[in-house]
């Protein structure tokens, strides 16, 4: 397909000017960016370029103002729309842009999880069924999943020409999920995350947050700690996720999906993460300008330093993955009967469990868990964490050994597990030696 | 050649991998090569401990500069800490600054011609994201004369291959925008290419021409004279291997042999400095002699001309190296380089396309691995195992792999037998 020219309607917003830079750059189209006013447009277009550390796309990306939405869209081969998370919102947008667009126009939504079938009846029947949602992850320089969203209405055709225009020329690795809350890499990264959070609730005596991170480190297949994320991404984009999830979607896991009292109360406080200079964690620099981090003690309620866990278990699987003995790394795991190793095993085989249930209700293929967490999170992949474990037989074993009666009770193993192939990744690179 | 050498596989590791990220040492990266390695080729490490009974087997490993960037000497031995069936196999450590791994596979091709051993590791390595850039590139300094053309210099290599271009200008009286926007088209080409590797230090990165000729902005500052970052390889962590092995050991141990051949070789060193090298090439047709000396060597040894190579892997640490390794292999006549460029001949769906990988410019550029990174292409072009940039044609090789500022050169060609 060829994409010329894109309209991004919301592109002073981080992904809008992220996304710009992407059609700008590898698909070489013309963008309007959409902003509020002119000034926070050309700030934008600066933004852009720097994300994809390219001046020379500068040229294809042209500042322009609501007030110039007729221009932009009737002229563009693809809008793409970038606006807040709100569905309202959304909603009085595409009031204001459907009567521009032309009936071979596609249309796209950015969103993170609304649902693509509601958004969809905002347009007419000539031209809903050019509507789908494109979801990249931030930043899509260096995170390159794009799950792709049809809804009831769009047209297959349309959505087969936009994956191979998004694979062959954006560079996207691109997943077709289900119309489904939170879609599919928010699902699972997600649960994995807010269960961490309840579990640093559940053991706030022993450490808490600090005390999880540490538990499920980078050791554990990703290059930041589950809560570390958490307080990057913040906890009010954390909440409006699980929430969706909560209030959408019943599965065995729907109750870790709950985020816990402590972090409600953090959010009330606006005690956001790093973008309010607290929450989880806390950056701060002393009288002598070092840097150092705090964390948020559940039980005291008040910011401490963070603490340095040495578990034998962590530590020992750390000396193996440094001199790449990844084998004996997750013997290390699988035979120590540390309360923290328990955990940490356990999360890591609940993961896969659900990676691969979810991948069976919304995804294209056994594999779609894999891509959206590996290019989606940076996280070791379900099927590959199978691999790390030794294969599905041994998997299977050890998931029996380390998991709850209660757990098991509720799903059918032998079921998710049979046909579990490799992995079309290499778990390696995502265990790190710290 | 008389004696056959044939090339049985390898692996590499993700050149996008910074292992002092991962935590991970040396002995890992061995580790995952030399696994991948021998899976590739078959052959188990019980393998190697009946082999070596039989003293049947050796290792030679490429390596520029461990002692500074990883505070390690003695990397031959070094296999030993990989893997206890490496006791008692003989193994040392090649260097030829760049060229490293293809000193490494001129030791090993020799020992096998020699019939001392019958199967033959190479490996080679780098390490180099264990320091800041500045400090990278002083170490890199060494492969220069340290004393006189690097000490005190920031990034003295881009320094050194910008003079290239400058020299290059000067001789064969070409227009400098021209030839830049030539640069340019061979950044973006490396870049594009690599998009096809899976391996590739940069795959996920954005370069067109645009980018590449907006030279000395904050997204492409300048490095070396007219060269900008765009026109430079970047620093890489990195290790790959190959296997090599005689006659007998292949009808021994392979039912279908449709294994590679080295059809031939070319090993020259032009003088230390740059200076001096321009000097001494004043009088030539081709600005760099020893360079073309050396292709001219193994077309000579293999008995082919440049018309019987398919496709090319060259040493583009910097695009002024690409551009003057076009006449070295003989694809035009020297001054006329652009011809080739400009008329897509070198582009992956071009008539001689050079850097299918994406070289050293796209794939990356570990220093001590990069020969035989090179050498594991061809093998896996010829054999059509290069997957995502698996070109058409492929029947016969060449490679060009320097050591400084083009002082050591290494040539191999791989060909179907």
């Amino acid at each position: 397909m060829n994409i010329k020219s894109v309209t991004v309607v919301g592109a002073n917003g981080t992904m809008g000017r992220n996304v710009s830079g992407i059609f700008a750059s590898f698909g070489g189209a013309k963008v309007y960016m959409v902003c509020r006013n002119l000034e926070e447009a050309e700030k934008a277009k600066k933004k852009a370029a720097s994300s994809v550390k390219a001046e020379a796309i500068e040229k294809n990306l042209i500042p322009m103002t609501y007030d110039d939405l007729e221009l932009c869209i009737s002229s563009s081969d693809l809008v793409f729309e970038s606006v807040s998370e709100d569905i309202n919102i959304k909603k009085d947008v595409y009031k204001k842009i459907a009567k521009y667009i032309n009936p071979h126009t596609v249309i796209a939504t950015g969103t993170s999880g609304l649902s693509i079938n509601e958004l969809s009846m905002c347009f007419d029947e000539k031209i809903r069924k050019n509507y789908m949602g494109i979801h990249m992850y931030n930043p899509p320089y260096n995170m390159t999943l794009c799950e792709i969203i049809p809804s009831q209405y769009t047209d297959t055709k349309l959505l087969n020409i936009m994956k191979i225009y998004l694979k062959s020329v954006l560079h996207r690795n691109v997943v077709e999920v289900k119309d489904a809350p939170a879609f599919m890499g928010n699902r699972i990264g997600f649960q994995f995350i807010n269960e961490a959070l309840q579990y640093a609730e559940i053991f706030k005596d022993n450490g808490g947050i600090d005390y999880i991170d540490s538990i499920l480190g980078l050791f554990t297949g990703r290059s930041m700690a589950p809560l570390t994320t958490s307080d990057f991404v913040g906890l009010d984009v954390h909440k409006a996720i699980v929430d969706n999830i909560f209030n959408n979607t019943e599965d065995y896991c729907h109750e870790t999906f709950a985020m816990p009292e402590f972090a409600l109360k953090l959010v009330s406080e606006n005690k956001l993460g790093r973008k309010t200079g607290c929450g989880l964690y806390q950056s701060i620099v002393n009288s002598e300008g070092k840097r150092s981090t705090n964390v948020y003690d559940i039980t005291t309620g008040v910011y401490r330093p963070k603490e340095k866990y040495v578990f034998p278990f962590a530590k020992q699987m750390i000396k193996e993955l440094k001199v790449g003995n990844y084998r004996r790394a997750f013997e290390n795991l699988n035979n120590n009967h540390s309360i923290e190793a328990i955990i940490c095993a356990q999360f890591l085989i609940k993961y896969v469990i659900y990676g691969l249930v979810t991948t069976r209700e919304i995804g294209e293929d056994v594999h779609s868990a894999d891509d959206v967490m590996a290019a989606g999170f940076n996280w070791v992949p379900p099927l590959a964490v199978i691999d790390a474990f030794g294969g599905v037989e041994i998997f299977k074993r050890i998931a029996r050994e380390k998991l709850t009666q209660d757990y098991i009770s509720q799903i059918d193993l032998d079921d998710i597990l049979r046909d579990a192939p490799k992995s079309n990744y290499d778990f390696r690179p995502f265990f790190k030696a710290k | 050649m008389t004696k056959k050498i044939y090339v049985l596989g390898g692996a590499q590791t993700d050149f996008e991998r910074n292992w002092s990220k991962e935590g991970k040492g040396v002995i890992a990266l061995l580790k995952e090569v030399i696994d991948d390695g021998l899976k590739n080729i078959n052959i188990t490490y019980e393998d190697i401990i009946e082999l070596n009974k039989l003293g049947k087997i050796a290792c030679f490993v490429g390596n520029f500069i461990g002692e500074l960037y990883i505070n390690q000497g003695h990397l031959g031995a070094l296999l030993t800490e990989v893997n206890p069936a490496f006791y008692g196999v003989p193994s040392a450590r090649y260097e030829a600054a760049c060229a490293s791994g293809s000193v490494a596979l001129d030791a090993a091709i020799t020992k096998i011609k020699a019939e001392d051993y019958e199967l033959a590791l190479i490996i080679g390595w780098e390490l180099m994201k264990t320091v800041d850039s500045k400090t990278c590139g002083d170490y890199l300094g060494r492969a220069a004369f340290y004393e006189e053309e690097a000490v005190g210099i920031d990034f003295p290599f881009p320094k050194l291959f910008g003079k290239l271009a400058d020299e290059t200008i000067i001789k064969y009286n070409l227009n400098e925008k021209r030839y830049l926007d030539n640069l340019a088209k061979i950044s973006t080409i490396n870049y594009v290419n690599a998009k096809r590797n899976s391996n590739a230090q940069t795959k996920k990165w954005f370069m067109n021409e645009d980018q590449a000729n907006t030279r000395g902005t904050s997204s492409n500052s300048m490095i070396g004279g007219k060269l900008a970052i765009s026109d430079c390889s970047q620093v890489t962590d990195g290790a790959a291997m190959v296997a090599i092995a005689s006659e007998k050991f292949v009808k021994e141990n392979y039912a279908n042999n449709e294994f590679p051949i080295v059809k031939g070789w070319g090993h020259r060193v032009a003088p230390m400095k740059f200076d001096e090298k321009i000097k001494e090439g004043s009088t030539n047709d081709y600005i760099l002699p020893w360079t073309r000396q050396t292709v001219v060597d193994a077309y000579r040894r293999a008995d082919l001309i440049v018309d019987d190579i398919d496709f090319f892997e060259t040493h583009d640490c910097f695009t002024s190296s690409e551009y003057i390794a076009i006449s070295a292999f003989g694809i035009t006549e020297p001054g006329q380089e652009y011809k080739a460029i400009e008329s897509g001949q070198i582009a992956f769906d071009g008539k001689t396309p050079i850097n299918p990988s994406g070289g050293l410019i796209g794939c990356g550029h570990p220093v001590g691995a990069s020969g035989v990174r090179m050498f594991l292409d061809l093998f896996k072009q010829i054999t059509r195992n290069a997957k995502g940039y698996q070109l058409e044609k492929a029947n016969n090789g060449m490679m060009l792999n320097i050591g400084g500022s083009a002082t050591t050169n290494y040539v191999f060609i791989l060909g179907k037998e």
